[in-house]
C-alpha cells in the first residue's frame, strides 16, 4: 500500500458513497481467504473508485456497480443458475458449478491429473501471478479480494491432460469468483468457463494461472450478460518457457463488461495467443484492457481483438505489449478489428507498444469500419438479400474468434446466444 | 580452362574458422588460377557455405588460423566492402531483402564503388541506366525490378537473377556463388547458369558452391572439390561430381573416418 | 567491433550549429508575472486587443497544470527562472537588409541561410528570427506584387491588425493546453503569412529560428492563412547553440485553409539536443494545428525531427470542411538521451474528409521515441477515411520505441486503418551491402534514408536533399 493513502475509514464518503454501506454488509473476514478479505476491504476504503479522470478508465463508467448497494453480498446465485438453464455438461469434461458460497470441491472426486491445492500451497501461490503481472492493487481485483469467500485452487499434475468446465450464474448482488490454477510441467488444461447473468447482478472474476515449462492452457470464456449486469474480470497468467497459453474471451449483453487479460512470460520463449470478441448494443459498455510483458527472449504473441458495436453501445480496447531489453527476438503481432454498426455507437481503440529490444518483430494493426460494401455487394449480386448478406458477414466476423474457443465451449453455441442477446442482424 | 602458367588469383592455405564457439573450417587448402571454374561440393554442414562467407568477410565468422591470399595480398585483413571493391564477389544463397532501398540506387552505388577502386570514372544516373539495361539481358530480367526495393518481395528465382545481375555489373575477378542453384526451377537455372557462363573468361575465376550435380550440367567445372567436416577431402575433375551423384555422400563419411583415424589432413588427388 | 556496435557509434556526431553569436542583447529580467506580459506587449507597441488576448491567456495558464501524460521524464521547469524577452539591440526599424547588424547576417550565413541580396536563395523567401525578434524577411516586395503577405508577426500586428484579430487564436485557443497558454501570454515573434483568394504563392516561404541566449525562452507564434483557392508551401528550420542548461521552446503554429486552399508546412528541426549524457539541449513543447475550415481544403504537415533534448509535438488537423484532406508525414530521430513524444491528431468533422499518417521513428543510444496519435471520426463525418502507418527502427538494445495510436470512431460509414511495424538494421543486411563494395556508413545511411523515403518524398525539392544530408550527418561518425 502506498504510504500517502489515507488511513482506513477516513475521507472515503463522498468519493464512493455506496461502497461503505456495501462493505458493511459483508460477513466478517473468515475462512481460507480471511487475510485477502481484510486486505481487499482496507484497499477499497483507501482507494478511490476508478473514474474517467484515470486514463485506464477514461471511457468506462462504473456507476452500474452501484446496484451492489441495493442488493448487498452474494445473492442467490444457485437460484439464478437454475433459472439460467445451464447447458448440459459436455461429454469428457469435468464440470464444477461455482456459486461463490459453497466450496466447489465439497463431496467431489477429482479426475485423474487434477488435485486440489493444500492450504500451504494456496498460501504460497495466491496473489503471486497478480503481483507478477502488476495488477494486485487494481480496483476490480481488490473488490474481488474484499468479497470472495471461496476459492477454487487446482493443480494439473505433470504430463496429464484435463478438461474442465466451470459454470457460474449471477443472482442479485455480486458473485465473486476466485481461481488459482497451477499447471505442472507438460500438463495440459482446457477450461471452458461460462459466466451468465440472466438478470440484474454482477460477477467479479479473478483467475490466476501459473504454467510450468511446456505446460499448455486453453481457456475459453463465454460471458453472456444482461443490460443491468456487470462483469469485472482479471485473467492473470505467468508462463514459463516453452509453455503455451490461449485465452479466448467472448462477451456480450453486459451493461458493463471489463476484462483484463494480463500475461507475463517470465523468461520468454513461450507462446501466447489472445482472442477477444466483445459485442455491445443498447447502452452497453464493453472494455478490454490487455497487457502482455516479455521478460525474456524469443517469446511469441498472437493477439486478435474484435468488436461489434451497435445501438448506443460503447467499446474500449487497450492492448499493451511490453518488450524490454532482455526480450530479444520476440515476435508479437496484435490486430484489433472493430465493426461499427450504428451512428450512435462508439469505439475507442488504443494499442500500446513499448519496445526496447532491437531484434524483434512487433506488428500491430487496427481497423474500424462498417461492413465492407464491396463484400455486401458481392453477396447481393449472387441473389442474397441485403439483410441476410449483412448477417452472413457479421457471423463470419465473429466466427474468426469463436472458432478459437475450446470445442466444448463451442457446443454452447455462443453465436446463437449472442444473436439472441444482441442487435446482431 | 586450365593453364598451369595462368596467374594465381586465390590461394587458401590451412584456413580455419569458427562461428561463435563452434569450429567449422579445420584447414582448407585451395588454389584458384585465372580462367578456372571450381566446384566445391559437400553435404549440408560440411563447411562449404562457411568458406564462402569467410572469403567475403562476414562478421559472424572468426578466422582462427591459416591464410587467404588474393592476387598476392592478404584478403583476410580487408573489410567486406574493400574485398568487393577489389573484385571478390559473393553470390548469396539467401539474398537479403532491404526494404526502402531502391534496387537501382543500390546497384549504382555498388558499381561506382567498384569503378572507383579500378580508377574508372563514376557513372551518373543516365550513363548507369544505359549500362544496367544492357546487363539486364545477361539474366533476362524485367527492368521493372530496378524500381523495387532490394530483393524485397522477389521470388527465389528473381533474387538469384538479381545476384547474377550484380555480378555482371561489378565484373568480379573471383566470383563465389553460394548454392546459386538452390530454389531454382529448370528455366531459372538455365538463365542463371547462362549468365555465369557468359561472365566467365580467361582473366577471372569462379567458385561454385553446390550440393547437386544439376548446376554442373549447365556450368562445366575444371575442378571439383569434395568438402567434409571443414576441409577439402578430395579433389578431382568434373567426373568426381558424377561419381558423387551416383554414389551419394556416404562414401565420403567412410573416407573421412579412415582419414581421421590415420590423422591425415592432406587431400587425395584423383583422376 | 561487431557491426551492431558500429551502427551504434555511427549515430553519434558533434552538433555543427552550437556556436554563440556575441552580440549586445536587450533582455528583460527573469520571471513571469502580469507585469511582464504587459511589458512585452508595450515593448512591441501592441493594440489593446492583443494585450487583452495575452492577459486572458496568462490568467488561464495560472489555473492550468503542466501535462504529464507523455512518455517523457524531465526535472520540473522553473518558469520564474526564464527570460521572456530578448532582442539584439539595433535600430528601431530596419529599412533594408543593409542596416541589419552584420554579425546577425554572418550568423545566418554560418547557418547556411544567407540573407543578403547577392547570396540569398533564388526561389525561397526567408524570415529570419533571432531570439525573440524577426531580423529580416527577404523577397517581401516581390511577394507583395502577388498580394502575398509574408512578414514577422509583430510587423503584421502593426500593418494588418484586422487580419491578426480575425485569425489569431482561432485554431489553437489561448487555453488549449498549458504550453499554448504560456505562448499566448508571452509570445515574442514569428511569421505571418497571408495568401489571398486564388493566389498560388510564387515561391517557397521559410522561417529560420535561431535561439542565441542561454537563459531565454523562445515563444514564437506563426499564423498562416490561405484564402479560397490559395496555396502555399512553407518551411521552418531551427538551431540553437550548445549550452549545458536547458532552454524552453514553446511555440504555437496556427494554419487556416479556406475552401479549396492548400497549405504545406514542412519542418526540419535541429535544435541542440544536449550532449551524450543528456546535459543541456532544448525542451521543445510545441502546439501546431491546422484548421481545414473550407470544403476541399488541404493541409499537409511534414516534419523531420532530429534535435531537442525533449520533443513534445503533435501537428494536427481539424478536418471541418467537406472533402477536406489532412496529412502528416514524420521522421523522428532520437539518439543518446533524447526523448521524443510526437505524432498527430486527425479530427474528422466534415463528411468525406480524408487523412493520411506516415510516421517513421528511429531510436538509437539510450533515447526514447514515442509515436502518439489520435484519429477521431465524429458523428457527422460520413464517408471519412484514415490510413495510418507507423514504423519504428531500433538501433542498439537500449533505445525505446513506443507506439500509442488512439482511434475513436462514432461514424459507421467511415473507415480507419492503422498499421505499425518495427525493424532494425540487421547484420545480414549490412553485410550484404558491404559485400557489394558499399561502406558501413553509407550502408547505414542508405537504409535509414530508405526507411524514411515516404516522408522525404513529401518535402519540397530544395529541402529533401537537405533533410537527407542532415540525417546522414546525424549518422556520421567513427567506424571502428
Amino acid at each position: 500500500m502506498t504510504a500517502s493513502l489515507s488511513a482506513p475509514g477516513s475521507s472515503v464518503m463522498g468519493r464512493s458513497a455506496w461502497l461503505e454501506p456495501w462493505l458493511a454488509t459483508l460477513p466478517a473476514p473468515s475462512g481460507p481467504l480471511e487475510a485477502v478479505q481484510v486486505r481487499g476491504r482496507r484497499a477499497l476504503r483507501e482507494q478511490p473508485v476508478p473514474s474517467s479522470r484515470q486514463e485506464d478508465w477514461r471511457f468506462t463508467d462504473l456507476s452500474l456497480l452501484q446496484q451492489l448497494q441495493q442488493a448487498p453480498g452474494a445473492g442467490d446465485a444457485a437460484a439464478a443458475a437454475s433459472a439460467a438453464a445451464l447447458p448440459p455438461p459436455a461429454p469428457g469434461a469435468f464440470r464444477l458449478v461455482l456459486d461463490g458460497r459453497s466450496d466447489p470441491l465439497d463431496g467431489v472426486t477429482l479426475p485423474e491429473g487434477l488435485q486440489a491445492l493444500n492450504p500451504l500451497e494456496i498460501g504460497q501461490g495466491l496473489g503471486h501471478t497478480l503481483a507478477a503481472t502488476g495488477c494486485e492493487q487494481h480496483w476490480p481485483v481488490e473488490l474481488n479480494h474484499a468479497a470472495a469467500g471461496t476459492l477454487l485452487a487446482l493443480r494439473v499434475t505433470a504430463r496429464h491432460s484435463v478438461r474442465l468446465e466451470l459454470v457460474s450464474a449471477a443472482g442479485a448482488g455480486l458473485l465473486p469468483l476466485r481461481l488459482l490454477l497451477v499447471l505442472e510441467e507438460k500438463a495440459a488444461l482446457e477450461v471452458n468457463q461460462l459466466l451468465l447473468a440472466p438478470g440484474p447482478g454482477s460477477i467479479s472474476l479473478v483467475l490466476e494461472a501459473h504454467l510450468a515449462r511446456s505446460a499448455r492452457l486453453h481457456h475459453g470464456l463465454v460471458a453472456l450478460g444482461h443490460p443491468e449486469a456487470a462483469l469485472l474480470g482479471h485473467l492473470a497468467l505467468e508462463q514459463e518457457p516453452e509453455s503455451s497459453a490461449n485465452l479466448t474471451a467472448v462477451s456480450a449483453g453486459w451493461g458493463l463488461a471489463r476484462l483484463e487479460p494480463r500475461v507475463l512470460q517470465v523468461d520468454g520463449q513461450a507462446v501466447t495467443t489472445l482472442r477477444g470478441l466483445q459485442v455491445v448494443d443498447g447502452r452497453q459498455i464493453a472494455d478490454t484492457h490487455s497487457h502482455v510483458r516479455f521478460n525474456g527472449p524469443e517469446g511469441q504473441l498472437d493477439q486478435l481483438h474484435k468488436v461489434v458495436a451497435a445501438g448506443q453501445g460503447r467499446s474500449v480496447f487497450n492492448g499493451a505489449v511490453r518488450v524490454p531489453r532482455e526480450a530479444q527476438r520476440t515476435n508479437a503481432a496484435q490486430l484489433s478489428r472493430s465493426l461499427l454498426l450504428s451512428d450512435r455507437a462508439r469505439i475507442d481503440t488504443k494499442p500500446e507498444l513499448e519496445i526496447v529490444a532491437d531484434d524483434v518483430k512487433c506488428a500491430h494493426g487496427a481497423t474500424v469500419s462498417s461492413l465492407q460494401t464491396d463484400e455486401l455487394f458481392y453477396l447481393q449480386s449472387r441473389g442474397i438479400g441485403a439483410d441476410q448478406a449483412a448477417q452472413l458477414l457479421q457471423r463470419a466476423f465473429c466466427e474468426e474468434v469463436l472458432r478459437e474457443l475450446p470445442a466444448v465451449a463451442r457446443a454452447w453455441c455462443p453465436l446463437e446466444a449472442l444473436q439472441r442477446q444482441d442487435g446482431l442482424a | 580452362m586450365i593453364r598451369s602458367d595462368a596467374p594465381v588469383l586465390l590461394e587458401i592455405r590451412d584456413l580455419q574458422a569458427r562461428v561463435e564457439d563452434k569450429a567449422i573450417l579445420k584447414g582448407v587448402n585451395l588454389t584458384v588460377r585465372a580462367g578456372e571454374i571450381h566446384a566445391v561440393m559437400g553435404r549440408n554442414g560440411s563447411g562449404k557455405s562457411t568458406l564462402s562467407k569467410v572469403l567475403a568477410g562476414h562478421p559472424a565468422y572468426t578466422v582462427t588460423g591459416g591464410s587467404v591470399t588474393y592476387r598476392g595480398d592478404n584478403l583476410l585483413e580487408l573489410d567486406p566492402e574493400q574485398r568487393a571493391r577489389i573484385g571478390v564477389f559473393l553470390g548469396f544463397q539467401y539474398p537479403v531483402e532491404i526494404p526502402g532501398v531502391s534496387n537501382l540506387e543500390f546497384l549504382r552505388v555498388a558499381t561506382n564503388a567498384r569503378r572507383g577502386e579500378k580508377g574508372e570514372e563514376e557513372l551518373d544516373t543516365f550513363a548507369f541506366e544505359d549500362l544496367v539495361r544492357e546487363r539486364l539481358k545477361v539474366v533476362q530480367m524485367d527492368p521493372a525490378f530496378l524500381e523495387r526495393s532490394v530483393n524485397e518481395g522477389f521470388s527465389g528465382g528473381e533474387k538469384k537473377r538479381n545476384e547474377i545481375l550484380q555480378m555482371a555489373l561489378l565484373e568480379p575477378v573471383v566470383a563465389i556463388l553460394d548454392e546459386t542453384d538452390s530454389g531454382l526451377d529448370i528455366d531459372a537455372l538455365r538463365i542463371v547458369a547462362g549468365g555465369v557462363n557468359q561472365l566467365a573468361g580467361p582473366d577471372n575465376a569462379t567458385l561454385l558452391i553446390t550440393h547437386y550435380q544439376r548446376l554442373l550440367d549447365a556450368i562445366t567445372p575444371d575442378y571439383v572439390h569434395v568438402m567434409a567436416a571443414g576441409r577439402i577431402l578430395r579433389t578431382g575433375g568434373k567426373e568426381l561430381a558424377l561419381e558423387l551423384e551416383q554414389r551419394g555422400y556416404d562414401w565420403v563419411d567412410e573416407e573421412l573416418a579412415a582419414l581421421e583415424a590415420a590423422g591425415d589432413r592432406t587431400p587425395v588427388e584423383v583422376g | 567491433m561487431s557491426s551492431a556496435q558500429a551502427v551504434g557509434d555511427l549515430v553519434s556526431q558533434p552538433y555543427k550549429y552550437g556556436f554563440v553569436t556575441d552580440i549586445e542583447t536587450e533582455k528583460i529580467a527573469k520571471g513571469l508575472s502580469e507585469d511582464v506580459v504587459r511589458l512585452i506587449s508595450s515593448k512591441k507597441q501592441e493594440p489593446d486587443f492583443l494585450l487583452d488576448f495575452r492577459l486572458r491567456a496568462y490568467r488561464q495558464w495560472l489555473q492550468m497544470q503542466e501535462p504529464d501524460w507523455a512518455s517523457l521524464g524531465y526535472p520540473p521547469i522553473d518558469y520564474q527562472n526564464i527570460i521572456y524577452y530578448a532582442a539584439p539591440k539595433q535600430q528601431a526599424k530596419k529599412a533594408s537588409l543593409d542596416e541589419v547588424d552584420p554579425k546577425l547576417l554572418e550568423t545566418f550565413d554560418k547557418l547556411g541561410i544567407p540573407l543578403s541580396e547577392q547570396k540569398r536563395l533564388s526561389n525561397v523567401a526567408v524570415d529570419a528570427v533571432f531570439d525573440s525578434v524577426s531580423i529580416a524577411t527577404t523577397y517581401k516586395e516581390k511577394l507583395a506584387e502577388h498580394g502575398v503577405i509574408f512578414c514577422s508577426i509583430s510587423e503584421a500586428v502593426k500593418e494588418h491588425p484586422e487580419l491578426i484579430e480575425r485569425y489569431l487564436g482561432t485554431v489553437v485557443a489561448s487555453n488549449d493546453n498549458y504550453f499554448a497558454a504560456l505562448n499566448s501570454a508571452v509570445f515574442s515573434d514569428g511569421s505571418f503569412v497571408f495568401i489571398p483568394k486564388g493566389v498560388d504563392c510564387p515561391m517557397e516561404l521559410s522561417t529560420y529560428f535561431r535561439i542565441n541566449s542561454g537563459d531565454t525562452g523562445q515563444f514564437e507564434r506563426t499564423l498562416i492563412v490561405a484564402e479560397e483557392g490559395a496555396s502555399v508551401s512553407y518551411l521552418e528550420g531551427c538551431t540553437a547553440p550548445m549550452f549545458d542548461t536547458n532552454q524552453l521552446h514553446a511555440a504555437v503554429v496556427e494554419l487556416v485553409a479556406l475552401d479549396d486552399a492548400s497549405i504545406k508546412y514542412s519542418t526540419v528541426q535541429n535544435w541542440y539536443a544536449g550532449d551524450e549524457n543528456g546535459v543541456g539541449g532544448i525542451y521543445n513543447f510545441v502546439t501546431k494545428r491546422g484548421h481545414c475550415r473550407g470544403d476541399r481544403s488541404h493541409i499537409s504537415w511534414t516534419q523531420v525531427e532530429t534535435g531537442s533534448a525533449i520533443t513534445w509535438k503533435y501537428p494536427s488537423c481539424v478536418l471541418q470542411g467537406a472533402d477536406s484532406v489532412g496529412e502528416f508525414y514524420s521522421v523522428a530521430l532520437t539518439n543518446n538521451c533524447q526523448q521524443a513524444d510526437t505524432g498527430t491528431k486527425m479530427i474528422h468533422v466534415g463528411p468525406r474528409s480524408r487523412s493520411t499518417i506516415v510516421s517513421k521513428g528511429i531510436s538509437a543510444g539510450r533515447s526514447s521515441n514515442s509515436y502518439r496519435g489520435l484519429v477521431q471520426i465524429g458523428p457527422k463525418a460520413v464517408g471519412a477515411r484514415n490510413y495510418s502507418q507507423c514504423d519504428s527502427m531500433l538501433i542498439g538494445d537500449r533505445a525505446a520505441a513506443n507506439t500509442y495510436p488512439y482511434i475513436r470512431s462514432q461514424q459507421p460509414q467511415s473507415a480507419v486503418e492503422h498499421e505499425a511495424s518495427t525493424c532494425r538494421i540487421s547484420e545480414d543486411q549490412l553485410f550484404y551491402l558491404q559485400s557489394r563494395g558499399i561502406g558501413l556508413e553509407e550502408a547505414v545511411s542508405m537504409m535509414v534514408s530508405g526507411f524514411c523515403r515516404d516522408v522525404f518524398n513529401q518535402l519540397p525539392m530544395e529541402f529533401a536533399a537537405e533533410a537527407d544530408k542532415l540525417l546522414a550527418l546525424k549518422l556520421e561518425g567513427s567506424v571502428g
